[in-house]
């Protein structure tokens, strides 16, 4: 029996797990949130981290659950992929703010209305 | 019939988030405060109910609730505060108690690095940034934060798709945690593979035995072809060298000499994922450039001069160019 239930694929095996996934599902979605309500572009990009951070919970509560290091090994990855988005798109915020002086998303919107 | 309580306490929570979102006056504040928390606690409890929880784990339990109350609260005063360097404070508040979780999980190489990489290089950025892009008080006038910040864009309408997300989710784990495993199991599964890692690590496989035994010269294969063998009491038996002696001897190495986290993680990161730890070097060298390449820009004041070098005209329209002289 041991041997069936290692080999299958078990979700939620223990309070502990479940709890951090419920925290990974809440941070991604508060991040998405505020993703679409925030109006100033550096906000906009703390919640995309936000829901890397969702993303990142998700899988180490998973390599907990597997007990299994690839998980851990990915979110270093994500770590990487989060600090080179941070520098781009930072970069290109500031570059957006040298061209009309302010943050707000809302200084760009006529690009979507040609 | 959970699903349907689960569905309710995301539609209180996604109230309060809501309301609090739509920046109404103090007290209305303070009300929908308790709510999003009241629904944020109802959902916990639900998934805390949902699966049964050996005596042995109430305590990390525990921990991680209260984590989970810190890190989801600061995490909607990133989205709700007026103040920019605040929502980023508030963002590292989310990191370091993601990094006790972290520790609760059993990861603690890759929760020390989340804080030294997010608190404590890529927060750092985004306030420099902040810092540096942000208007003087004097433009404002009286008011603590701009229009932009204080009014939000359509709260009703995110708020729902985020927590259609969310119900979407959580319907779909409570669809399939019938299948459970015990936590004992896990654990004998985690020390084998931690004794297999260390089978692949010759050094300190050496020095762990020698550890236990200080007159061992080497480790040898044992006659199943395996370095170490896995015994049901957590403990390890391999085979050694002793002193002069020829043939090889076993020696049982205690549950105390797995190793640890972070040897596990640089071994899987060598030995499963080389070519993607390649590939993040090369991403970070190119987020390196694309950042070099994109500040540079700076010097496109210049521009109107080194065209008429060039011979050729003036190309900028009235708007840019009274931008540019702004700036300058």
């Amino acid at each position: 029996m041991n041997q069936e239930l290692s080999s299958g694929f078990t979700i939620a095996a223990n309070a502990p797990i479940a709890v951090a996934l419920a925290i990974s599902a809440l941070l991604f979605v508060i991040g998405l949130v505020g993703f679409l309500c925030r109006r100033n572009m550096i906000i906009m990009f703390l919640c995309t981290e936000l829901m890397f951070q969702g993303a990142a919970l998700a899988m180490i509560a998973f390599a907990r659950l597997r007990m299994d290091v690839s998980g851990q090994v990915f979110v270093i990855f994500i770590l990487t992929v989060a600090a080179a988005e941070a520098a781009l798109a930072l970069a290109l915020v500031v570059l957006l703010y040298r061209k009309r002086e302010t943050l707000s998303a809302d200084a760009w919107s006529d690009l979507g209305e040609s | 019939m959970v699903p349907t309580i689960f569905y309710a306490a995301c539609a209180i929570a996604a109230a309060g988030l809501a309301l609090l979102l739509m920046q109404s006056g103090s007290k209305f504040r303070m009300g929908a405060t308790i709510l999003g928390l009241a629904g944020i606690a109802w959902i916990l409890v639900i998934v805390v109910q949902t699966i049964p929880t050996p005596a042995s784990e109430i305590g990390p339990l525990g921990l991680m609730i209260l984590c989970a109350f810190v890190s989801v609260a600061s995490a909607v005063r990133v989205i709700t505060h007026h103040r920019p360097v605040f929502c980023a404070l508030y963002f590292v508040l989310v990191v370091v108690s993601g990094a006790a979780i972290y520790v609760l999980l059993s990861a603690e190489f890759v929760a020390f690095s989340l804080v030294i990489v997010y608190a404590g290089a890529i927060l750092i950025t985004y306030l420099f940034v902040l810092m540096l892009a942000q208007q003087s008080p004097a433009d404002i006038g009286s008011a603590d934060a701009v229009d932009y910040d204080r009014i939000a864009r359509e709260p009703a309408g995110a708020v729902i798709a985020g927590f259609v997300v969310i119900a979407v989710l959580g319907g779909s784990v409570f669809s399939v945690s019938e299948q459970k495993a015990e936590s004992i199991l896990d654990q004998n599964r985690a020390i084998r593979q931690g004794w297999g890692d260390l089978s692949m690590m010759p050094k300190l496989l050496l020095e762990q035995a020698r550890r236990t035994d200080s007159t061992v010269t080497a480790v040898v294969a044992r006659t199943d072809g395996q370095m170490i063998a896995a015994q049901t009491d957590h403990s390890a038996i391999i085979s050694v060298q002793r002193g002069c002696q020829k043939t090889p001897t076993d020696l049982t190495l205690a549950p105390s000499l797995l190793p640890d986290n972070t040897s596990r993680v640089g071994m899987a990161l060598v030995t499963r994922f080389p070519v993607s730890l390649e590939l993040a070097g090369i991403i970070l060298l190119m987020a390196m450039f694309g950042a070099v390449v994109l500040a540079r820009k700076q010097t496109d004041i210049a521009d109107d001069d080194r065209r008429a070098l060039a011979g050729l005209g003036k190309v900028m329209d009235g708007n840019q160019s009274s931008q540019g002289k702004a700036n300058r």
